[in-house]
């Protein structure tokens, strides 16, 4: 019975000692690899402010979402596209309740098998172990390039900055 | 806590940064620092890998001849040992037509002896080149997707 008692506190401290970043990377692979959604949504706060900034017109699962529900909905969407290879965190970064990382990851397009490697950086917040707030950048011209399979032309104009 | 000095070393960067006064910006870096964007070099091409303080001044000069105003809003900041990652929303305004450049980045800054000696940037780059070059690229790509049928 003690023994029982322990191990059930020992298992609370290591969920509540384990960062929740953790936990969100994990439901999310197994969101967008398995399409197993139900981990995620335990994971989101009810009113989540979601964006993964990049041109909603070739990828819809991009942009803005609000809510849990247009999350998971947003992720289904993801899954149906891609499916997650590999991925490499070059920089994590923890506080109490936040998380920043850069990440460079190998994804796969689901309807051609096209590999696409991109890199991209998010800024998590999270409240009593679910998230509250995510934002995603990504080098989006380079991950259209590559989706494309060439490069962008783009129309002759002076000079840039 | 190493993370506090850390947190007020880029907080004094960033808003150096947006006064344009590089000498204070430069003063916080390491002599070898060394600066990475992932961005269209070839678009935008001072925008390549720099290292050390001449190069790195060299391309925010860049930036500073082409804009003539920036403001900055920062979204998240945070720090953990050696590193402070920021989300900055950046407001630009071009010299030549007065319009604003709206995007945000994901700054990395690493810290050795207090002092900034890496700075890697990552940002929606298709939409910035959208603005800098001040064309629907989404149009123009999607013009030229082959059609479902």
């Amino acid at each position: 019975m003690a023994g029982a008692r322990f191990a059930s506190q020992f298992r609370t401290y290591l969920i509540m000692a384990e960062h929740s970043l953790w936990r969100l990377s994990r439901a999310l692979q197994c969101a967008v690899n398995d399409r197993h959604f139900e981990d995620l949504a335990d994971l989101l706060d009810e009113d989540v402010d979601w964006a993964i900034y990049g041109p909603i017109d070739m990828f819809p699962f991009l942009g803005a979402r609000q809510g849990k529900a247009a999350v998971v909905e947003a992720v289904r969407q993801l899954a149906h596209s891609l499916r997650i290879r590999r991925f490499e965190r070059e920089t994590v970064m923890l506080d109490r309740d936040g998380a920043a990382s850069m990440v460079r990851c190998l994804l796969t397009a689901r309807d051609s098998e096209k590999p696409i490697t991109t890199r991209f950086a998010h800024f998590a917040q999270f409240r009593a172990g679910k998230l509250i707030r995510l934002r995603v950048l990504v080098d989006t011209f380079d991950l259209v390039e590559q989706t494309l399979g060439r490069p962008i032309h783009l129309p002759r104009i002076g000079s840039f900055a | 806590m190493i993370e506090q000095t850390n947190r007020e070393r880029v907080l004094q960067l960033i808003d150096a940064y947006a006064a344009g006064d590089f000498d204070k910006v430069l003063s916080l870096c390491s002599e070898d620092v060394e600066h990475i964007a992932s961005a269209p070099i070839d678009i935008l091409p001072h925008l390549g890998p720099r290292r050390g303080q001449s190069a790195v001044r060299q391309m925010w000069e860049t930036v500073r001849s082409r804009y003539v105003e920036r403001r900055h809003e920062i979204q998240a900041l945070l720090a953990d040992g050696d590193q402070v990652a920021a989300d900055i929303r950046v407001y630009l305004r071009k010299r030549s037509n007065d319009r604003i450049v709206r995007y945000d980045v994901a700054v990395f800054y690493t810290l050795k002896d207090g002092r900034i000696t890496r700075i890697r940037e990552i940002m929606d780059t298709f939409d910035l080149v959208q603005q800098v070059v001040e064309c629907d690229l989404a149009a123009l790509v999607m013009e030229h997707l082959p059609r479902e049928s």
